[in-house]
């Protein structure tokens, strides 16, 4: 099995309203074949609407089934995430 | 799901039983509120952390010796919870069966609550920020989904006729979409998706994972042994890998214990050469879901 992948996503450059917005982007969402990362709402933020939130972020949910084709890394345009073993 | 549909599928399938759709049962359930507050947050659900636990990284918490077993054993407590739901940011008691083009047909046909709607799907969404609108909801949960702009469709029709969703259902399956009834929380009956692994959030727990979210269909597929020619263009549409060229028999052959009966398979065959049989008309399948 070897080591752990750890996978990173710099929320400063990507999400939280900061950054890009993911929802736009989504470029790792769609690149990725085992299809490993989660779009949501950023948790715990007030929401003007509740009923349409616009704080977004994406979180590596299953790193487990990651292949390690660094596609993700190349196809984000601001350089946000970063993936180790 | 032979238990299940005894009790609960007046001598027939669960999801052939009407009641399970009737907004009665909603109210009973006091589930206007639970479901309001549930997709309010829905993709947020895998992240939140409940009982000191949340699914981030689950695939390495389940290989770990004990407590990987420990989270299988409460995950499936929570996704077949058939107690009242208390918690409505846990998928409680949320889980679905396979179903084929006909009995999908069928449910549209006889069993759906109106109003019934199309949305954007959201496993769709979250995982891949795609909107597709493939999934049909039917009765409160449509009311829900109305007052949630991000689920609702921007050029196609939100409401549709019993007609129109049987034709949405069709072109779905045509495209290799699994076809999936699913519990919203039980014993109501609310969802209709079209989906595929890994995008789908409810079928992808039990193919990487191993956690019984969904139950297999109540048919497997077959071939005429005389019919096939080995053309090989269904096995691109198994999505269970249950479909296998033999280059000794020139012929498609199935691994009924990983067929799922969705069906899906059967639009690709010119032949007509793949069929669709119940379930327990095979010993060793029988009451395998």
């Amino acid at each position: 099995m070897g080591r752990k992948t750890k996978i990173t996503i710099d929320y400063l450059k990507c999400g939280d309203g900061v950054g890009l917005d993911p929802r736009e982007c989504s470029k790792c969402l769609r690149i990725c074949e085992p299809a490993i990362f989660l779009l949501h709402e950023t948790l715990g933020v007030e929401e003007k609407n509740p009923y349409d939130p616009q704080i977004w972020r994406v979180t590596p949910l299953y790193p487990s089934l990651c292949t390690r084709c660094l596609k993700c890394v190349e196809v984000c345009p601001v350089e946000a995430i970063n993936v180790t073993w | 799901m032979c238990d299940h549909c005894l009790k609960h599928g007046t001598a027939g399938k669960w999801y052939f039983n009407a009641r399970n759709y009737s907004n009665e049962i909603a109210e009973e359930y006091n589930l206007r509120e639970f479901l309001m507050e549930q997709y309010l947050n829905f993709e947020q659900i895998p992240v939140r952390t409940i009982n000191g636990f949340n699914a981030v990284g689950l695939g390495y918490k389940m290989q770990m010796p004990i407590i990987g077993r420990v989270v299988k054993y409460f995950a499936e407590k929570m996704v077949l919870s058939t107690k009242p739901p208390t918690n409505p940011f846990k998928a409680e008691g949320h889980f679905g069966q396979v179903v084929p083009l006909d009995d999908a047909i069928a449910i549209l046909e006889h069993c759906a609550a109106e109003p019934i709607i199309q949305k954007y799907c959201m496993c769709r969404y979250m995982s891949r920020g795609d909107k597709d609108a493939c999934c049909i909801n039917f009765g409160v949960m449509s009311e829900i989904i109305e007052k949630l702009p991000r689920f609702i469709p921007v050029d196609e029709k939100f409401q549709l006729t019993r007609e129109e969703a049987i034709e949405r259902f069709k072109e779905h399956n045509k495209k290799g979409y699994i076809g999936t009834i699913w519990y919203g929380p039980y014993p109501y009956i609310n969802n209709l998706c079209s989906c595929k692994n890994p995008e789908c959030a409810g079928i992808r727990p039990r193919l990487d994972f191993g956690i019984t979210s969904i139950f297999k269909a109540e048919y497997v597929v077959d071939v005429e042994r005389d019919l096939c020619t080995g053309c090989q263009k269904c096995i691109s549409k198994c999505q269970f890998n249950a479909l296998k060229f033999d280059p000794a028999l020139r012929r498609v052959v199935v691994n009924q214990e990983n067929c799922y009966g969705c069906g899906v398979c059967l639009h690709e065959c010119k032949f007509d050469a793949l069929r669709i049989h119940p379930r327990n008309e095979y010993p060793t399948l029988a009451g395998k879901y």
